[in-house]
């Protein structure tokens, strides 16, 4: 069943949802969060106007434009930046022109804005975020939620005072493949996950063309510690995520470990960083990430006692172990010899996999749908403010490891 | 008097300051060397070959520029099912889909030059190259029962753009599958030679697997980017050898995808109306400032007749053709606004007065 069947049948079955009657897509009872989730993901005809601000329209920023802009009825209507050149080039991304404020107050001071984008940098968001909410926006805000717990509580607790809709940008909570691995995994389709491990390795210096040596540090910012948790936070973050979504859990105790190995350029935060993140029960993710090769690119692997499943960017593919005691039916037909050697018994996943086979979309262009249609119906996201604290306290706890070389407790 | 003494030794002195400050850009262009990075994407290899003062320089426009190529292509790939252009050949048959501008441009400019071209070059053959087993290479001759079972599935007219809201509808009421292999590479050099320049690029040639090249500037000392175009007519020959300076030059030949069945060569260029691969057309070469509508082009050219082409690419100035084309009548070769004889050498003398017809130089 594709997502298109999937979603008339949510449609003719839309009086029943309460009550569980939906198929999920891979034919399997659907969970209400799931149900929740092709709702807020569905294509729509809609085209109530709604009026966004960013703030922060940098790289990342003007990709969720590009995003936000493939739902109907959604204008950028205002930016701010410090950094001029930006505006330019979101106004070549929109078509149009954006107008532009070079503090974000006056964005905030706007009166015409239904919702706000902070896409700065990590250091900057905790007075972003928490000044928009106070204004009485709804915040889509990119990961990690915010650079220390205490800011990532009085976000939370912003969210609740001011009642406004708050969505982290995890959008691969949105990802139609990974949505479909991850029901199937916590149906228990590859047993019980004791073991995650997270890979994302690249091989470039992370670095963006500078202009002028005195904006390194503000276009640079990801290399500096004051505006960045490196690579756990704007990596591993999404990972430890997903890490979280399948043992429902958030982590107990992290243990960190990085260096600056390859790039002695003046940055500050590391090229080469590892984390360990225990859960409950001793279950364990691993993440780990390097600059300076990318054969095991961007992948993350959930491993189980019945069988493994491993994610990427574009695909979701499931392993399964070698079956262990059977009580066959007897066949009649006797036992067929042959050489007794079985190469898989030792290599169990040599071989394709089963791809999981759902229709595909962009996880952000989903998540930025979703989050226009929980403003438009003023309900909360899937990845709301709690998923993004949770994923926050493994980045922030991981670093904070990483710095003191001992391992962190991570209060409940 | 002393004035003007003074006004001679302010301009004997603005002089010399000028000539140094030009000896110092003489230098420092001099002082750049050239690199070359590639990178896979779109189904090629993308080459850029870059001016910079080192290598971590190169390194980085190298870096953003294919960024930008992976960007386009994740947006526009048919090879990827999570595409925007995916998912509007998935949804715009049976819903109205809200597309973001860039992606609207490149749909705008693809339904502009099929118009142009009279379906000649039309972006909705995808169920064509599927058929005949092009896509992922596989190769095979369809039925004409089929062929004629996918005309419903066909048409450039059935996309219908919406300027105001950016909405992308399909008149057929049907999913559609659109191909962007005969424009989407040279939309990807475009964008990312706007980003080249942003970054402060001032000599870089970029090509997408040799068939779109872009040049920027020229090398140090040079008055372009010099590109060969070959001769098929004799393989191992070059046509014309072009410097190209800021502007784009694409090729369309079928001498990389193609396959053989019972001895006949097919083509993975297609011909819309005859929902065939074209026959006869060897090669065809355009140059236009705008990546994007050479690569169109090029397939434009490859499509119609020589003598459809010699009309069509007359009423385009700032567009060069050149074409090389085998029928039963014989080899042809036909020039169009190009610069110097690419025909010369490779016809019979009695064909050669049509090398030069069209060019205005």
């Amino acid at each position: 069943m594709d997502r298109r069947d999937f979603l008339q049948k949510l449609s003719a079955s839309a009086a029943t949802i309460g009550a569980l009657s939906v198929l999920s897509a891979d034919g399997q009872q659907a969970r209400p969060v799931d149900v929740e989730t092709e709702r807020q993901t569905a294509m729509t005809q809609e085209k109530t106007p709604m009026r966004l601000g960013i703030i922060g329209p940098g790289s990342r920023g003007k990709e969720l434009v590009r995003s936000f802009l493939r739902v109907p009825g959604v204008r950028i209507a205002a930016a701010a930046d410090v950094y001029p050149v930006r505006f330019a080039q979101l106004d070549q991304v929109c078509g149009y022109d954006v107008a532009r404020h070079a503090d974000y107050r006056a964005l905030l001071d706007r009166k015409d804005l239904d919702a706000v984008i902070v896409s700065t940098p990590l250091g900057l968001h905790a007075e972003h975020v928490l000044a928009s909410l106070s204004a009485g926006r709804h915040v889509y805000g990119e990961k990690a939620e915010a650079y220390t717990v205490d800011q990532c509580k009085q976000i939370v607790a912003a969210v609740a005072e001011h009642k406004r809709i708050f969505q982290i940008g995890h959008q691969y909570r949105y990802s139609p493949w990974i949505r479909a691995a991850i029901a199937r995994v916590q149906r228990g389709e590859i047993g019980d996950v004791t073991l995650i491990q997270g890979y994302w390795h690249r091989n470039n210096d992370w670095r963006r063309p500078v202009p002028d040596p005195s904006l390194e540090r503000l276009i640079n910012w990801r290399l500096y510690n004051q505006w960045s948790r490196g690579l756990f936070a704007e990596l591993g973050s999404h990972h430890i995520d997903l890490a979280n979504w399948v043992f429902d859990a958030a982590p107990e105790a992290a243990l960190g470990s990085g260096s600056i190995v390859r790039y002695h350029d003046g940055r500050e935060t590391d090229d080469n960083a590892q984390a360990i993140l225990t859960y409950p029960g001793g279950r364990h993710f691993a993440f780990t990430s390097t600059t300076d090769n990318a054969k095991m690119g961007d992948q993350i692997w959930f491993y189980g006692s019945k069988g493994s499943l491993n994610l990427t960017l574009e695909d979701a593919t499931f392993f399964y172990e070698p079956k262990k005691i059977e009580r066959p039916a007897p066949n009649g037909k006797g036992t067929v010899t042959s050489a007794s050697y079985n190469p898989r018994n030792e290599m169990p996943y040599r071989g394709a996999g089963t791809a999981v086979t759902v229709t595909p979309e962009d996880p952000t262009t989903a998540a930025t749908r979703a989050f226009i249609y929980c403003v438009r119906h003023n309900v909360t996201p899937i990845a709301d403010v709690h998923v993004g604290y949770r994923s926050a306290l493994g980045v922030i706890q991981a670093c904070e490891s990483r710095k003191t070389h001992t391992q962190v407790t991570i209060p409940a | 008097m002393v004035y003007y003494e003074l006004k001679v030794v302010s301009n004997v002195a603005m002089k010399l300051i000028l000539c140094l400050l030009a000896l110092l850009f003489v230098h420092k262009a001099s002082a750049q060397e050239r690199f070359r990075e590639t990178h896979a994407a779109m189904g090629t290899i993308f080459t850029l070959d870059v001016y910079a003062n080192d290598e971590s320089a190169a390194t980085q426009l190298a870096e953003d520029a294919f960024d930008v190529i992976d960007r386009v292509d994740d947006e526009l790939s048919n090879y990827k099912p999570a595409s925007e252009l995916s998912r509007i050949s998935r949804d715009a048959g049976s819903a109205a889909v809200t597309t973001d501008p860039e992606t609207f441009a490149f749909l705008k400019r693809s339904v502009y030059w099929s118009r142009e071209s009279h379906g000649a070059f039309d972006i909705t053959v995808g169920p064509l190259l599927r058929a005949w087993g092009f896509f992922f290479h596989s190769g095979r001759v369809p039925t004409q029962t089929e062929l004629l079972a996918l005309r419903k599935d066909l048409g450039w007219q059935n996309i219908v753009l919406d300027d105001a809201s950016r909405i992308v509808r399909f008149r057929n009421g049907k999913p559609m599958d659109l191909d962007p292999g005969s424009i989407g590479k040279g939309f990807a050099v475009d964008l990312a030679v706007e980003r080249l320049r942003a970054d402060g690029a001032t000599a870089a040639l970029l090509s997408a697997g040799g068939s779109t090249v872009y040049a920027i500037g020229a090398p140090p000392g040079e008055d372009g980017w010099p590109v060969l175009v070959p001769d098929p007519f004799h393989p191992g020959e070059v046509a014309s050898r072009v410097l190209l300076k800021d502007t784009s030059l694409s090729t369309g030949a079928c001498t990389e995808k193609f396959f053989i069945r019972d001895g006949h060569r097919y083509c993975h260029i297609f011909d819309p109306q005859r929902m065939r691969p074209v026959e006869g057309m060897l090669q065809t070469t355009v140059i236009d400032p705008s990546a994007t509508d050479s690569d169109a082009l090029s397939t434009v050219a490859f499509v119609l007749s020589p003598d459809q082409s010699r009309g069509f690419f007359s009423r385009l100035p700032k567009t060069r053709l050149v074409l090389f084309a085998q029928s039963s009548s014989g080899p042809r070769c036909l020039a169009v606004h190009w610069l110097d004889s690419p025909c010369g050498g490779t016809l019979p003398a009695s064909r050669k007065q049509e090398t030069t017809h069209g060019v205005n130089h």
